[in-house]
């Protein structure tokens, strides 16, 4: 069986990777991320961000909502003091990029291009501050000019992270798919709002992004229709917490898969997927993941 | 780091709500410092999806003793534990109290605030003067008074109704206690070196936030290690939902930083 996963010019070890936020940078699971197909790093801006005000995490039943508020320490420190260490993962790095204006991801994507990191996943799950705050990515037009900035300003893989927030990201992922872009992530947290019971928003944020086992119909239903409209791989996200929900995104379309929320309850969650792909795929009998992704489509 | 099943070899109610459970575990055990946390899955499925953090309130050889207060749904699962069962816990978390030698220390536990100071004591006091003042709504609901005492160690309580001790605040007996007396320091219990009143060079507190910050208030700039006790995502640190502003700006992520950190240096 060969478990790799080529997107642009970019081969992974095997199909699961730790999604945007909920693995920090990869560094204090080394041994996990090593195992895994890649990392993908938590947002990087180009100044330092505090993040919002506490309490940024609500649990309800079956997922739960954060309000991190993208904090992280800047493009600069970032390069200076956290790449040295994951240049030295064993897996593939993904740097995931947001930024504040439409230029600023062009420039996050040109001053990356001479990092030692492999690819690049665009987050457009930001808000437009300029634009009245509605996220980048609820714009097909605004995911085409990113991407196509993005795109010229690098020449890594460039992923293209989708929100599927009153927006239908198969229209954003054909904008994605025609500026240029390897692939997609499908899909970011979704917008929710918890209140404390007194009328009050609970999160120091107001609002929050839904993730977890809630969000997984959803974002299935999402990538079985991306992967459908679009050429390019489509990466599935969204609520998977078993090596089952992995095989189910696979088979919807998605040629990797993302691990986020279940690492925040194990953070080996993300290696039992892959544990359990490969087992999968051995007792099936696999060549490689071609049975599997897309499969949904090609029985019904 | 993997999660474990660790068995639990006794589950008990000490008093209305409050349980303790000691886990046969033997790696934890060794390895676990003072301030130090498991987070605790509390049911097998995914609801309730998150761990619930729990200070490690005691360790014997290879079994640690966790001491909780049921708040709501994911404790009250947590309290349904029998002697027998497994737990599948995670840890140990954050990173541990300062190990201080030749200190005048005292402790300040608020209710539940009581549990993790006791891992505390045990370890802090051969090295260190020690005093322990524990408060609570009523004499039913002080905890760990006789664990605390069979240390050696001055125990000095305060209650709400008066139905024990001081009648008020713990915050309250604990500038009482540092306004009032002198520098020197009477010895006490079995030839143990341990202060009873006397100005403390370092103080450890734990209990609800509005106790933290009214005892920093009160204390003021003699300075508090508080145990922050709030909203987690991971514990691991790989999450950023822990944040606690810090003064001068930006947060702590006490999962990590934590969750004893310095309450001067933070806002409450
Ligand atoms: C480092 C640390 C150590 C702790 N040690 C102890 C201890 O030794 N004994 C003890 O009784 N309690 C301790 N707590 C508090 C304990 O974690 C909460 O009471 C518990 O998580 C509440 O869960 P619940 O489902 O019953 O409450 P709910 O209110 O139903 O929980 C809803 C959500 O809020 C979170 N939450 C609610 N209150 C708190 C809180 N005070 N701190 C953190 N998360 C909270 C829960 O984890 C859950 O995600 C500690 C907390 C931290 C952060
Ligand atoms: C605490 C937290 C922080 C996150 N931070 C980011 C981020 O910085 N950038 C990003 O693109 N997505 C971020 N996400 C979204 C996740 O990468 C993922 O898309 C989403 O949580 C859905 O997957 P899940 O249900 O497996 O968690 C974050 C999610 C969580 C829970
Ligand atoms: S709780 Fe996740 S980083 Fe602290």
């Amino acid at each position: 069986m060969n478990p790799q996963v080529t997107i642009g010019k970019t081969t992974f070890a095997n199909p699961v990777l730790a999604a945007s936020g909920t693995f920090e940078f990869g560094l204090k699971f080394k041994s996990v991320a090593n195992r895994l197909g890649g990392v993908v790093t938590k947002a990087i801006t180009l100044q330092p961000r505090v993040g919002n005000p506490p309490p940024r995490i609500y649990e309800f039943p079956g997922g739960m909502l954060n309000s991190v508020g993208l904090e992280n320490p800047g493009f600069e420190v970032f390069c200076r003091e956290v790449v040295p260490h994951t240049r030295k993962l064993k897996c593939r790095v993904v740097v995931n990029i947001a930024g504040a204006t439409v230029d600023e991801y062009g420039e996050l994507a040109a001053r990356l291009d001479s990092e030692p990191v492999d690819a690049l996943e665009v987050n457009v799950s930001c808000p437009n501050v300029k634009e009245g705050g509605a996220l980048f990515g609820q714009q097909p037009s605004v995911v085409e000019a990113i991407t196509t900035l993005a795109r010229r300003r690098t020449t890594k893989t460039v992923i293209v992270k989708l929100t599927a927030n009153f927006v239908d990201p198969v229209e954003t992922a054909k904008a994605a798919e025609a500026a240029g872009a390897d692939a997609v992530t499908t899909i970011n947290t979704l917008f929710g709002l918890a209140l404390d019971g007194n009328g009050r928003p609970f999160l120091g944020g107001r609002n929050g992004g839904v993730s977890g086992p809630a969000l997984k119909p959803f974002a299935l239903f999402c990538v079985d229709r991306v992967a459908a409209a679009v050429k390019i791989p489509v990466i599935g996200c969204g609520g998977i917490m078993s090596t089952a929900d992995a095989v189910d995104f696979l088979s919807a379309g998605a040629r990797m898969v993302q691990v986020g929320t279940a690492n925040l309850v194990n953070p080996e969650a993300a290696l039992d997927v892959w544990n359990g792909l490969k087992a999968h795929a051995e007792q099936n009998d696999l060549g490689n993941w071609d049975a599997v992704v897309g499969r949904t489509r090609r029985r019904s | 780091m993997k999660p474990a099943l660790c068995l639990v070899v006794q589950a008990r109610e000490l008093c209305t709500g409050i349980f303790s459970l000691w886990l046969e575990a033997s790696e934890t055990a060794h390895r676990v410092k003072p301030g130090q946390f498991l987070n605790v899955k509390v049911s097998n499925g995914p609801d309730p999806l998150l761990r619930r953090p729990i200070s490690v309130c005691d360790v014997e050889r290879s079994r640690v003793r966790l001491v909780f207060r049921v708040v709501g749904r994911g404790t009250a699962m947590l309290a349904r534990v029998r002697t027998g069962d497994e737990l599948d816990v995670l840890g140990p978390l954050g990173r541990p109290a300062p190990e201080l030698h030749h200190k005048d220390i005292m402790l300040c536990g608020g209710g539940i605030g009581t549990a993790p100071l006791l891992f505390l004591a045990r370890r802090l006091r051969r090295a260190n003067r020690m005093q322990v003042l524990l408060g609570a709504r009523t004499k039913a609901e002080l905890l760990l008074v006789r664990e605390f005492r069979a240390l050696g160690l001055p125990v000095r309580l305060a209650t709400d109704d008066g139905s024990a001790g001081y009648r008020g605040v713990v915050t309250e007996l604990v500038e009482q206690q540092v306004r009032s007396q002198g520098p020197e320091a009477t010895s006490q219990g079995r030839g143990r070196r341990s202060a009873v009143g006397g100005k403390p060079s370092a103080v450890f507190a734990c209990g609800p936030r509005p106790m933290l910050a009214d005892l920093v208030k009160r204390l003021d700039p003699i300075p508090v290690w508080g145990f922050v006790e709030e909203r987690m995502g991971c514990g691991t640190g790989i999450c950023y939902c822990c944040a606690l502003p810090k003064k001068g700006g930006g947060h702590v992520r006490f999962c990590e930083e934590g969750p004893v950190v310095k309450l001067n240096e933070v806002v409450l």
